[in-house]
């Protein structure tokens, strides 16, 4: 499964975001896309989840010009829904009306009963939470949060993942641990991954980095 | 010191607040209760023969239009937030929130009566009749004009409430990026949309929904107009029995506003214990994503929306001048403006409607703006369902109450005692209206502005309130637009020394007067909405004279 990323151009009515942006990642690799604020990283990710338009409601709408494509199958016309490519947003979105188990099994594919619990009680596991699934997401810690946020994303089985600065609202001890988390299950999750970050520490494969924001 | 003494100064201003709004609706409560409670009225009531078939049509009536204004709100919602059109959905709300429910229910009956517009448009041609026949389409004994016209009220009321939920910036931009993940995971739109955003909105709408279930219940006015006669509603019927002058059918009538009373309460646990049980099934969602493509078409629920809306609006328009307007004919023979002159000629109905809309609004503003700036969260929070009363209570067992109260302080008849009642009727729907702009701002703008070195008042003045002048401005209009459409108040209060355009109005829709009905009905009507236009106005952003290069 290798996604790969060809912007012609990503733009508003009269300013050129990014231009001619070529990319590929392999399976259970990690790209870094890097650059400073206003460099358009978070709206490449959007070009290439398809939300582009419900994210940049409001503001002035941008629109893309290029192609996404996963294994060879074109998925630019594809709405969001059936892209199967998982997005970790900056904030961990969990769900306030559902508890810890629902926000994860709200991801896990339909299936028989026994079979998604399960998932879910494997999940939380993993992520160190055992016992936590009847709580209220508010009562949890930022960390806590943000890895049943990258749980939910991997339990819907996306066939790529973005994560938009997954680690910027984290504190300096705990973005270490949850970095060495996220690529841990990314690497075993065997799906491209494309991260953005303004951090060079965040970093995840030296040799799959793009810088954005940099004129040629 | 100074910190402290500020903190209780606040506490004290508070206090002083909650009492001058508590006191008044406690006591008024405690009096109805109080009237409502004699067991003989209560043996009366039982063996009443028409108690019965009256409960049974107004639980109909009321969980049937209840049922129906919030799914068709959910349904319009749901397509405007998937499809981005929620600020077009929301254009024509104003005009349709300022509508009074009697002026939409005789627009309704001008319509769908058996001489009304409907019946014109199809006759002779489609059906041959060359009279009026004698159907009984919009006084029906199963309530369904009834029904049909709070459906079509109520779901402008239940849209704009969501809206001031969906209007807030933090708010939206949460649930947007919410939806858009919920896609990511696989999610069609409008599913996403039913299973994320939708339980987290409808739990913001519990208490404009229980308004909407206990208007339901317990309307008069509209059931007056258009609901069934014989039997009535049980609203109805106690309002029939407090006409009375024997204080034995008095009382009983005030027991019936007890009951109504109970029924809301049971009927609000009933439909708040089964959208529980919805959510809990609904949580799980089962894993099913549903289908990506768009249902076409489906659009025509706002149009049909609108088009009643505009129907009576030209049916009171056209009403209001029409002469001589024999059955199959679509326009009037002869147009006249004698009902009009007949308005004008009795001002004094319009001044106390205006004089009275503008004044419990403008009182009721300034206490909610107060009340929000002084009370802590935690009271505020305790005291939102004694404040929210009025809008659940009987309006039948309300007045009885105001009735009361005013006979001990001599107040009924009053100008003091009008404006009192109207503006206890006001401040939930302002409170309502404004709370979730006021309570949304963000507070770091006041310690911002507290670090420039500016004074409390100042911020107030030149920051705060000039941000939220438009959610001001709309609660004000909201104010005046339910005060001009009070009819029990105003009716029991007024002790018949004061009429507002809805008495008049729905006085006259009993009577064959056609165009001095519409008169009253489009003027109760236009008033609201020039208060909107007006609130609109006021509250337009600011326009910059240089913009961006």
């Amino acid at each position: 499964m290798t996604l790969a990323v060809h912007i012609h151009r990503l733009a508003t009515r009269d300013h050129t975001l990014v231009q001619d942006l070529r990319f590929e990642v392999a399976p259970g690799r990690i790209l870094t896309l890097m650059g400073p604020s206003g460099s358009g990283k978070s709206s490449v990710l959007a070009a290439i989840a398809g939300t582009l338009h419900s994210v940049t409601e409001g503001s002035e709408a941008l629109r893309f010009d290029g192609a996404v494509t996963l294994d060879g199958r074109d998925l630019t016309r594809l709405p969001t829904a059936q892209r199967g490519i998982g997005l970790l947003f900056q904030d961990d979105l969990l769900f306030a009306h559902m508890t810890v188990a629902e926000n994860l099994l709200f991801a896990v594919p339909a299936g028989p009963k026994r079979e998604r619990l399960a998932a879910v009680a494997q999940a939380l596991d993993e992520a160190g939470l055992a016992g936590f699934g009847a709580r209220d997401p508010a009562t949890l810690s930022g960390g806590q949060r943000a890895r049943v946020a990258l749980m939910r994303a991997l339990l819907a089985r996306p066939r790529a993942l973005l994560l938009d600065e997954p680690f910027s609202k984290l504190d300096a001890a705990l973005r270490d641990q949850f970095r060495a988390f996220v690529f841990d299950h990314l690497r075993d999750s065997g799906v491209p991954a494309v991260l953005v970050t303004h951090d060079a520490a965040d970093v995840a494969d030296p040799s799959l980095v793009v810088e954005l924001g940099r004129a040629g | 010191m100074r910190l402290s003494s500020n903190v209780s100064r606040r506490h004290l201003g508070a206090g002083a607040l909650l009492a001058l709004a508590a006191v008044p609706v406690l006591w008024t409560a405690l009096e109805a209760l109080k009237t409502g409670s004699h067991p003989a009225a209560w043996r009366a009531l039982a063996q009443d023969p028409a108690l019965t078939h009256a409960a049974l049509l107004t639980l109909w009536t009321g969980l049937a239009s209840t049922l129906l204004a919030w799914w068709g709100a959910a349904a319009l919602l749901a397509r405007g937030f998937v499809r981005q059109r929620l600020a077009r959905l929301l254009r024509g709300l104003p005009v349709m929130l300022a509508t009074p429910h009697a002026a939409l229910a005789i627009g309704f009956l001008f319509l769908l009566a058996p001489s009304g517009w409907l019946l014109r448009a199809l006759s002779p041609w489609l059906t041959g009749f060359d009279s009026p026949p004698p159907w009984a389409t919009t006084q029906d004994p199963w309530g369904l004009g009834l029904i049909a016209a709070l459906v079509i009220k109520e779901i402008p009321f239940l849209l704009w409430t969501a809206a001031t939920q969906l209007q807030r910036d933090d708010v939206r931009q949460r649930w947007r990026a919410e939806h858009a993940l919920a896609q990511t995971l696989g999610y069609a739109p409008r599913r996403a949309f039913w299973l994320v955003l939708w339980p987290q909105l409808a739990s913001r709408l519990r208490w404009p929904l229980l308004a909407v279930l206990a208007y339901g219940l317990t309307v008069v006015d509209m059931a007056l107009v258009i609901g069934p006669a014989t039997p009535p509603t049980l609203a109805v019927l106690a309002w029939q029995w407090l006409q009375d002058a024997d204080p034995a059918t008095y009382a009983q009538g005030a027991a019936t506003g007890v009951l109504l009373a109970l029924m809301v309460l049971a009927c609000s646990a009933l439909w708040l214990a089964s959208q529980q049980l919805h959510r809990r099934a609904l949580a799980h969602g089962h894993g099913v994503r549903g289908p990506v493509e768009r249902t076409p078409g489906s659009g025509i629920g706002l149009w049909l929306l609108l088009g009643v809306y505009a129907a009576v609006l030209l049916a009171l328009a056209v009403g209001s001048v029409s002469g001589v307007w024999a059955f199959p004919a679509v326009w009037p023979q002869s147009f006249t403006t004698v009902a009009w002159e007949q308005v004008a000629q009795s001002s004094g109905t319009v001044l106390t409607t205006l004089w009275l809309a503008a004044g419990s609004s403008a009182v009721a503003l300034v206490w909610s703006v107060a009340w929000l700036e002084l009370a802590p969260r935690r009271w505020d929070d305790a005291m939102r369902p004694l404040l929210y009363l009025p809008l659940v209570l009987p309006a039948v067992l309300w007045v009885v109450g105001l009735y009361g109260v005013g006979l001990q302080l001599r107040l009924e008849g009053q100008v003091s005692g009008l404006l009192i009642a109207h503006t206890l009727m006001v401040l939930p729907y302002v409170l309502l209206s404004l709370s979730p702009a006021y309570l949304g701002f963000d507070p770091r703008y006041a310690q911002l502005n507290a670090s420039l070195g500016r004074s409390g008042g100042a911020f107030l003045l030149r920051v705060k309130w000039p941000l939220l002048k438009r959610a001001l401005a709309s609660a004000t209009a909201v104010g005046f637009a339910v005060s001009v459409a009070q009819y029990l108040p105003t009716l029991y209060l007024g002790a018949g020394r004061f009429a507002s355009v809805t008495t008049e109005a729905v006085t006259l829709a009993s009577g064959g007067q056609r165009s001095l009905t519409s008169a009253y009905a489009g003027l109760q009507l236009a008033l609201p909405v020039l208060a909107f236009a007006l609130a609109a106005w006021l509250g337009r952003p600011r326009r910059f004279t240089h913009s961006a290069a």
